[in-house]
């Protein structure tokens, strides 16, 4: 059950505080939020909030912080692209906004356990997939190899610069990055982020991948993937489609049978290899 | 964006129209008398004398029909932070582009007969072949209701509502019996809603005033018109009335 | 449960009893059709009516509704319940059929208490059809043809007299409290016996299968060349969905006063045959195509409702083959499909 209460419908947010907000890019920025009376969210990585702003509408958004720093707080990674998020995006520290959550299925982290894991998240894939990254991180010994490989259009649309440079620096973690299209300050890979995969060598039973982006990505991730031998239950993804209710009626965000809102957004490739329209 | 967010600057202007567009709006005024605490109206020659120019949003009816149309509306887009098209007219050419099927030279005979040479005019066209147009507010007339939603909608900052679905969708919300079913013809299965299905709610068929939905699928609805009586003149005709300028764009 | 009989003479007190407790709606002409509106008076109700433009759907998922209004300053909300107490009268059998999944979809997971409060304030007659309302009707093939539960209470045109079936403890209550009834006679429950025997043979199979089948026949359909058809016909209006009692997409949306300090959040039905009903913000639409669009309904209505609620999720009622104007059917469809398959 959510720990935000309904006040006997799904439908009605509860108010949320922003608590800091911080620009990633000129596209995105970080929200910090922070329930009533320090309650915590209580989110697996892969969840989503449904963000409301009264008088503007209501959309879903990824979790992008650990559960294993909520310490009462939880973070959104916001991309302007229509009302809700360019409203968000007008919003200044100490706002309030609504929020229903969390909904939907995350990743099962207790199945990774043990496992070593590769991240490929690309664009703003990496949102979400940071939440289940600095879980990982923040409990690192009962994982085995992190592996992460992370693309984005142009070096000025990579997100978390600070936390990247942390992850290279790591011994513990392998990291590598490219961009579609470099610029005057990129030094580093230039190239989509399939073209990174030639630098992994993975055990394939042992190796649980995420990678989170958009549909066209998918298509050739999942080459690269299953190329590897990794097996089909063990490559996890989160599907974006539209949503107007988060709890299964609407109908918006069906993917053939599957409610991506309920079942999803977090699918093993078994789960959708055969449902048509799911990639 | 919009200047003072709390009480932007408004004008009305008009070009070749009927001005019945402008006239909802001095209706909407009475219904909606809070509109005034909203807006600050500096221009608007229905309802008032004074010319304020420091406007912010410019509702614009009217098709553009003279060369010297152009100017007077380029010099509003310069200065309106947002450029709203009122109207078929203006969002569509409306009525007056049904002329734009036919040669110029008769139709300037036939409207102003020995006089025509007087007259600088050319094929109608909705404002949006001249300038950026920011939103647009269908109908001929405008319906009230979205009218007021389009204002609140800039208020918040938001995009105007405009409904990307055919009249059907509200025709059948109101459990209108079809058109069809009583022996008409309607064009609402692919033109844009937002009027309320107003013409089937009164027993007559969608003549289109508010224009094509997206990807309309217009040879099914030409095939319907017909099987359902129309013959096939008559059917080219419905499509002309609000949609000529739609057509000969789609077709050039 | 038990049989009653309420002779017509004694039909107008009834509902005119009904009305000192409850809203009573109930079909009433409109135009040369019929639709599902406020009863104020006995005359106004037309049982013989053969269908409905709208479902009874719309009062227990109205056209339009608020969820909740709200205070944009502190982002305060409230939910809105309608719990009016309220009797929809003379439901037909598919229809019956139909808010009983509806009352599944909305109790599944997580509850939707807009529906469930509103469903709980309500009381279903429902009344049986002695012949086909029209030709577009398949509910025999759907197993629709007539409902052991689902009502209060269901009437039978007997002659003279309605035979009434007690669906519900509720039903028994609103019978004693309000009807002049009494207990069946044995001729009467014979003549109730023949009626409903008489009346089987009176509407045919229009599908070439058992409804049944369909789940196991939507599975091997899916690549079927019949949706790229439709894609030439289907307008993309709606209005299949629009009609359709077993339909329950909606889309969300906020409305605000003019000086945007309160307002309400409302839903309004949706449908899934429209353009943009599966586009996402970043512009990717999942489902662009008519064909696709028109796939996803029969898959819906044929397969997917059915595996998740376990009943089928179109019940034959022919509405949306009487409004489609191109003429896509479920009939057609699902016949061509079976066609194809066994061939
Ligand atoms: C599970 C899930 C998780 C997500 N996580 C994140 C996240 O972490 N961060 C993030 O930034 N986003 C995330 N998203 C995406 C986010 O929900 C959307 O970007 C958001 O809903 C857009 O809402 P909006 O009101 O800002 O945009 P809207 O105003 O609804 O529209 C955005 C854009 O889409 C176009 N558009 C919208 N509707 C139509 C239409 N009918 N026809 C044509 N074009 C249309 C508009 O032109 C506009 O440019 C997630 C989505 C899902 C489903
Ligand atoms: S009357 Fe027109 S708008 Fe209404 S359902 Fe029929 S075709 Fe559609
Ligand atoms: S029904 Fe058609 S013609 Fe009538 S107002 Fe609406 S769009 Fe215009
Ligand atoms: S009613 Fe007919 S034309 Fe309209 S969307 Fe449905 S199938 Fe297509
Ligand atoms: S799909 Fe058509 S026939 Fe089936 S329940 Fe819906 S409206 Fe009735
Ligand atoms: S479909 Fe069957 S049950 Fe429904 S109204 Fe018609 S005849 Fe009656
Ligand atoms: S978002 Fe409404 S059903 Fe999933």
């Amino acid at each position: 059950m959510s720990p935000i209460p309904t006040v006997g419908s799904v439908y009605v947010p509860s108010p949320a505080r922003v608590a800091k907000v911080k620009a990633l890019t000129v596209m995105e920025k970080l929200f910090t939020i922070e329930l009533p009376w320090g309650q915590s969210l209580g989110h697996q990585p892969g969840q989503f909030v449904e963000v409301s702003l009264f008088g503007i509408g209501e959309a879903p958004i990824s979790i992008s912080s650990s559960p294993s720093r909520s310490n009462g707080v939880f973070e959104l990674c916001v991309r302007k692209v229509g009302d809700v998020t360019g409203a968000l995006h007008g919003l200044e520290e100490g706002a309030t906004i609504g929020v229903r959550g969390p909904m939907g299925t995350g990743f099962p982290v207790e199945k990774f356990r043990g496992k070593d894991i590769l991240f490929a998240p690309g664009g703003l894939g990496l949102a979400p997939a940071r939440s289940l990254i600095n879980q990982v991180l923040d409990e690192r010994g009962s994982f085995g190899r992190v592996m992460i490989l992370y693309g984005a259009r142009n070096p000025a649309e990579l997100l978390f610069k600070d936390e990247l440079e942390a992850w290279r620096q790591r011994s513990d973690v392998e990291f590598l990055v490219t961009v579609d299209r470099s610029d005057e300050s990129w030094t580093g890979n230039v190239g989509v982020i399939t073209t990174l995969f030639k630098h992994v060598v993975v055990n394939p039973r042992n190796t649980v991948a995420v990678t989170i982006g958009p549909p066209v990505m998918y298509r050739f991730v999942l080459m690269e993937l299953l190329g590897k031998g990794i097996p089909e239950r063990q490559i996890w993804m989160s599907l974006e489609r539209r949503m107007k209710c988060g709890v299964g009626k609407c109908g918006h965000c069906q993917i053939n049978n599957l409610y991506c809102c309920q079942q999803g957004p977090a699918f093993n490739y078994a789960q959708i290899k055969g449902v048509e329209e799911a990639i | 964006m919009i200047g003072d967010l709390m009480k932007p600057k408004v004008a009305f202007f008009d070009f070749t129209s009927c001005e019945g567009c402008q006239l909802t709006v001095v209706d909407s005024l009475q219904t909606h008398v809070d509109l005034l605490d909203a807006v600050e109206i500096v221009q608007f020659r229905e309802a008032m004398t004074e010319k304020g120019e420091d406007y912010a949003i410019a509702f614009v009816e009217g098709s553009i029909s003279r060369a010297s149309d152009e100017a007077r509306l380029r010099r509003i887009r310069e200065q309106a932070a947002i450029v709203v098209a009122l109207g078929a007219c203006a969002h569509l050419g409306g009525i007056n582009a049904i002329r734009n099927a036919q040669p110029l030279d008769d139709v300037r005979k036939y409207v102003y007969g020995d006089k025509a040479d007087w007259y600088e005019t050319y094929p109608a066209r909705p404002i949006s072949a001249v300038v950026k147009v920011d939103a647009v507010i269908p109908g001929c007339p405008i319906d009230r209701d979205e009218f007021i939603g389009v204002v609140k909608a800039l208020l918040l900052g938001k995009k105007p509502p405009l409904p990307d679905y055919p009249v059907c969708v509200e025709c059948k919300r109101k459990e209108n019996v079809c058109v069809f079913h009583k022996g008409g013809f309607c064009l609402g299965p692919v033109i844009r809603a937002g009027c309320g299905a107003i013409c089937p709610t009164c027993g007559d068929g969608c003549e289109g005033c508010r224009g094509l939905i997206p990807n309309p699928n217009q040879d099914s609805m030409s095939d319907v018109l017909v099987k359902y009586g129309l013959t096939v003149a008559d059917m080219l005709a419905r499509w002309t009335m609000f949609g000529t300028y739609q057509q000969m764009e789609a077709g050039s | 449960m038990s049989l009653r009989m309420i002779d017509k003479g004694s039909m107008a007190a009834f509902v005119s009893n009904l009305l000192q407790a409850y809203e009573v709606v109930g079909p009433r002409a409109k135009d040369s059709q019929y639709a599902f509106g406020r009863i104020t008076d006995y005359d106004q109700l037309r049982l013989d009516y053969n269908t409905t433009i709208l479902p009874p759907k719309k009062y227990l998922l109205p056209q339009e509704e608020v969820l909740f209004t709200f205070q944009t300053e502190g982002m305060s909300a409230a939910p809105v319940f309608d719990t009016r107490p309220r009797v929809i009268f003379g439901v037909h059998t598919c229809d019956i059929h139909a808010l009983h999944l509806l009352d599944a979809v909305f109790a599944t997971g997580q509850r939707d208490e807009h529906y469930l409060e509103r469903r709980a304030a309500t009381l279903i007659v429902g009344i049986e059809c002695l012949t086909p309302c029209d030709e577009h009707s398949f509910c025999k093939s759907m197993g629709t043809l007539s409902a052991s539960e689902g009502f209060d209470l269901h009437l039978t045109d007997l002659g003279d007299r309605y035979a009434v079936e007690v669906g519900t403890p509720a039903g028994e209550a609103l019978l004693a409290r309000y009807a002049a009834n009494h207990g069946a006679g044995e001729s009467e429950v014979g003549l109730l016996d023949k009626m409903l025997s008489e009346k089987w043979p009176r509407f045919s199979y229009r599908l070439d299968f058992d409804g049944n089948e369909l789940p196991a026949l939507m599975a091997v359909s899916y690549k079927n060349p019949i949706w790229k058809e439709l894609e030439g016909r289907c307008l993309a209006c709606g209005s299949c969905n629009l009609v359709c009692p077993t339909c329950y997409c909606f889309d969300v949306q906020d409305r605000v006063s003019m000086d945007r300090k309160t307002g309400e959040r409302i839903r309004v039905w949706d449908s899934c045959q429209l353009a943009e009903f599966a586009r996402v913000g970043s512009g990717e639409n999942f489902r662009k195509t008519r064909a696709e669009r028109q796939r996803h309904r029969f898959f819906r209505k044929g397969k997917y409702i059915p595996d998740m609620h376990g009943e089928l999720g179109c019940v034959g009622c022919g509405r949306c083959a009487r409004a489609c104007l191109v003429d896509i059917t479920p009939v057609g469809v699902w016949n061509a499909l079976h066609k194809a398959h066994t061939a």
